[in-house]
């Protein structure tokens, strides 16, 4: 690869600095600004917004061909923008699903009709998606899944529930496995859909979580007709189709993401902002940051990052020489989940009694938002399968060690 | 150049070679006959090595070597930690060799770096003293300036290969102020030219790699021999432990990974309740920690390798990153072994005793997991004021806990 000469980068990163400085939204990041509600529909309208400026830019879509609507970018330029906009933070794409875990389902199982009508729709932020999977009997146990699907014509009429919904609140269209051969084996019975949310006989009912939000829903089809043109893969396929959705989702669709704030690293390590909370946090008037245990913590997560930023080119190159299959993203998908907590902890453990404070109270800190993340984050380690679902991966397919389940 | 991830066709070539070689050189039945030897060191496996080119592997063609790279050296590195190889690989290589080809004189260099690529010379490094700590506070060791030659009196500790070094490289203390990393200079000691060095094999856990005390009794040592600067020996030091964290990182990545590998065999093999023990996900779930653990080990192994390389501004902070990971999770890795293979694995017979002493050594050996870990703070406190600090809470709530 030729080797992108320093002037060119370092316009683009100045393009990019001034592009965020017009477009984010007015007073973003000022000491002011506060933020729409999570999960609002403001929230989402806003994150919306922000995702097609991004678009319309040219600065997200890399690695998806360009008859989908993809751009086409060196991957020096490309680096350049995620850091800029790492460095700034930026709203949260809203409907993060569709570039996520859609788009990587697409392009491996879609046929050429169906890549056509959904991928430019997702880049633009024009649709936004929500994933049907779990089921109230089918969690970590995914190919349990109940829901029916009895084919009438041109049209499979389906009748089933789901739970945990993600992005179902707003959501344009959604994906869904479903059991459309009654006789089948496990694995072999399911068929995957995409479905239009405005379908009669599809309910979405808000499920409210740990942290007080209902960021997740249930979700109700009564005979929800869906258009046979519109299933993913072939039929019996289902099972390995809603896989690649998983695989996206627990890593390997990461790239197609507008980055936001705390999402990646950003400078060295990228813990600044938990050295600045040690630095500006006393207990029993001592500053955070004096004590060893904790200055030893942050330090410990500053290289934790900086292993996963190597790790994540060590695979790229693998991707490259067609080294890898898969699996491998169990191993970033637990590191990650886990330190997330454990960084959450941290910050708990530092702020003492104030993280009891919720967004709301006048004394929360950054607007409750480090107790909403300590909240949060104890779901990391259990969606899009838990992470001993996902060691079971390392140790069967990684390691080859006997299965564990007859 | 840039940095690179993985290996390309060359490496792959002399990590295969390199991994045949051992196997066929220096199984772990041929360790432990060596362990039985005060030096460890076997004269013919050392001519071998010279002749595939590895005694100069980093050291440039006009004095014998192969001009290969840091991270090539790695590789040399990992394939070593698989078979715990005794000897003074690592002692020549990276505690002379190397600083001896940057801080050199035309005429030091010229002498002693074609006998090292050629194996005629081991060579080793007396730094560290009774508190066995990498710091400069330590170092007391005397060097008296006699007009036109210093006189060294004292006892260095934990010297590897001490007794087998033709050439020895001493940090002595030639002068003492408020900074104890001043006044430190480094003496290249022929060994074999001088009296008053007596050598004493120390009884030490890790057998795999020898250590000695050496008491220096009125050696004399002319003031060409010093290397570098006088009172300037620090630097060099710290560069030294820089290269060779990064080499030892290598070392403990390669035997973790062939920790895992004879464990997952053992978990695939071992019957107990009439099913191999593998399929208990108790310990599967252990054996995929190590495999999490040993892919970010690698992962800041090979920065820190390549940084050196490349010598990036971050290669302090690289270092110590993989150092302090790779120490942990390498430790880790070697206790779980020990864990899964059950009482076998206790026993003096089987080999994961071996990989567990020589783990734990390198995690010690210039600065265990906590001290790089606090290396990193302080770097992390230079960038936290080197940026003005305060971003964040400036944009946050109302809450300031400084008050």
């Amino acid at each position: 690869m030729a080797e992108e000469e320093p002037g060119k980068l370092e316009a683009l990163r100045q393009e990019v600095r001034a592009w965020l400085k017009e477009s984010l939204p007015e007073g973003w990041g000022s000491p002011g600004y506060v933020a729409p509600e999570r999960g609002s529909k403001e929230a989402h309208e806003l994150g919306k917004a922000w995702q097609k400026k991004l678009y319309d830019a040219g600065y997200t879509g890399f690695g998806i061909p360009t008859e989908y609507g993809g751009v086409e970018r060196p991957r020096e330029e490309v680096a350049v923008i995620r850091e800029e906009l790492q460095r700034t933070g930026t709203p949260p794409p809203a409907g993060s699903l569709g570039p996520m875990i859609v788009i990587p389902t697409l392009l491996r199982y879609g046929n050429e009709e169906q890549k056509k009508r959904f991928i430019p729709k997702i880049l633009n932020a024009e649709e936004s998606w929500c994933e049907c999977f779990s089921e109230p009997d089918a969690g970590s146990d995914l190919a349990n899944i109940q829901k029916t699907g009895v084919r009438d014509g041109d049209e499979w009429i389906v009748n089933g529930q789901s739970v945990w919904t993600s992005g179902s609140k707003y959501a344009d269209w959604g994906v869904v496995p479903v059991k459309t051969d009654l006789n089948a084996p496990r694995h072999r019975n399911l068929s995957y859909f995409v479905f239009d949310c405005t379908s009669p006989g599809f309910e979405v009912r808000p499920l409210k979580q740990m942290t007080g939000d209902a960021e997740f829903s249930e979700t109700f089809f009564d005979n929800v007709r869906i258009p046979h043109a519109n299933m993913i893969g072939e039929e019996g396929q289902g099972w390995y189709v809603a896989m690649a959705t998983l695989e996206a989702e627990r890593g390997g669709g990461i790239q197609f993401v507008a980055p936001s704030r705390r999402l990646e690293p950003t400078t060295l390590g990228g813990v600044d902002i938990y050295v600045e909370l040690a630095k500006n946090t006393k207990r029993r008037g001592r500053i955070v940051w004096d004590d060893p245990l904790f200055r030893q913590r942050i330090a410990q997560f500053a290289i934790e990052n900086e292993a996963m930023k190597h790790s994540r080119e060590r695979m790229r190159v693998k991707a490259m020489k067609r080294q890898l299959t898969g699996n491998e993203q169990s191993i970033g998908s637990i590191f990650s989940r886990e330190k997330n907590q454990r960084q959450a902890n941290m910050v708990a453990e530092i702020m003492g009694a104030n993280i009891q404070f919720m967004r709301g109270d006048p004394r929360a800190l950054d607007d409750g938002s480090w107790t909403y993340t300590f909240l949060r984050t104890r779901g990391n380690t259990i969606e899009t399968g838990t992470t001993e679902i996902l060691r079971g991966i390392i140790a069967e397919r990684m390691l080859g060690l006997p299965r564990s389940r007859g | 150049m840039a940095i690179e991830y993985g290996l390309n066709e060359e490496q792959e070539m002399l990590k295969t070679m390199a991994r045949d070689f051992l196997a066929n050189e220096c199984p772990t039945t041929r360790v432990r006959q060596l362990m039985e030897d005060d030096t460890g060191f076997d004269a013919d496996l050392w001519k071998k090595m010279a002749e595939v080119g590895w005694l100069g592997l980093v050291l440039p063609e006009e004095y014998g070597g192969s001009g290969m790279n840091f991270r090539d050296l790695t590789i040399l590195c990992e394939e070593m930690g698989r078979t715990v190889l005794p000897g003074p690989f690592i002692s020549t290589l990276l505690l002379v060799g190397v600083p001896l080809l940057a801080y050199g004189t035309e005429e030091q260099k010229s002498e002693i770096l074609p006998k090292i690529a050629s194996g005629e010379a081991v060579c080793t490094l007396a730094a560290l003293e009774e508190d066995g700590d990498w710091w400069a506070d330590s170092i007391n060791l005397r060097a008296d300036y006699r007009g036109g030659h210093y006189v060294i009196n004292g006892t260095k500790l934990f010297v590897p290969d001490a007794k087998v070094a033709d050439y020895m490289l001493i940090a002595a203390r030639t002068k003492r102020t408020a900074n104890p990393e001043e006044g430190i200079t480094l003496f290249l000691l022929d060994t074999r030219e001088v009296f008053g060095t007596m050598s004493t094999v120390l009884k030490t856990m890790d057998e795999t790699r020898k250590l000695y005390e050496v008491v220096f009794l009125n050696v004399p040592i002319p003031a060409q021999n010093i290397l570098g600067e006088v009172h300037q020996g620090w630097p060099i030091m710290k560069q030294i432990a820089l290269h060779t964290a990064a080499a030892l990182c290598a070392e403990m990545v390669g035997a973790g990974e062939k920790v895992l590998e004879m464990t997952v065999d053992y978990l695939k093999e071992r019957i107990a309740f009439g099913v191999p023990i593998g399929s208990f996900q108790a310990l599967q779930h252990r054996a995929a920690d190590l495999v999490i653990g040993l892919e970010y080990s690698r992962s800041l192994m090979e920065w820190a390798a390549e940084a050196i390389k490349e010598n990036h501004p971050d290669t302090a902070t690289a270092v110590a990153m993989a150092k302090s990971f790779c120490g942990d999770t390498c430790k880790k890795v070697v206790a779980e072994g020990i864990q899964m293979h059950g009482g076998i694995g206790f026993t003096w017979d089987h080999d994961m005793h071996l990989y567990f002493k020589r783990v734990w050594a390198d995690d010690n050996a210039f600065g265990d997991s906590n001290y790089q870990r606090e290396v990193v703070a302080k770097a992390l406190d230079e960038i936290h004021q080197l940026s003005g600090g305060g971003r964040w809470m400036k944009t946050s709530g109302r809450l300031t806990p400084m008050g």
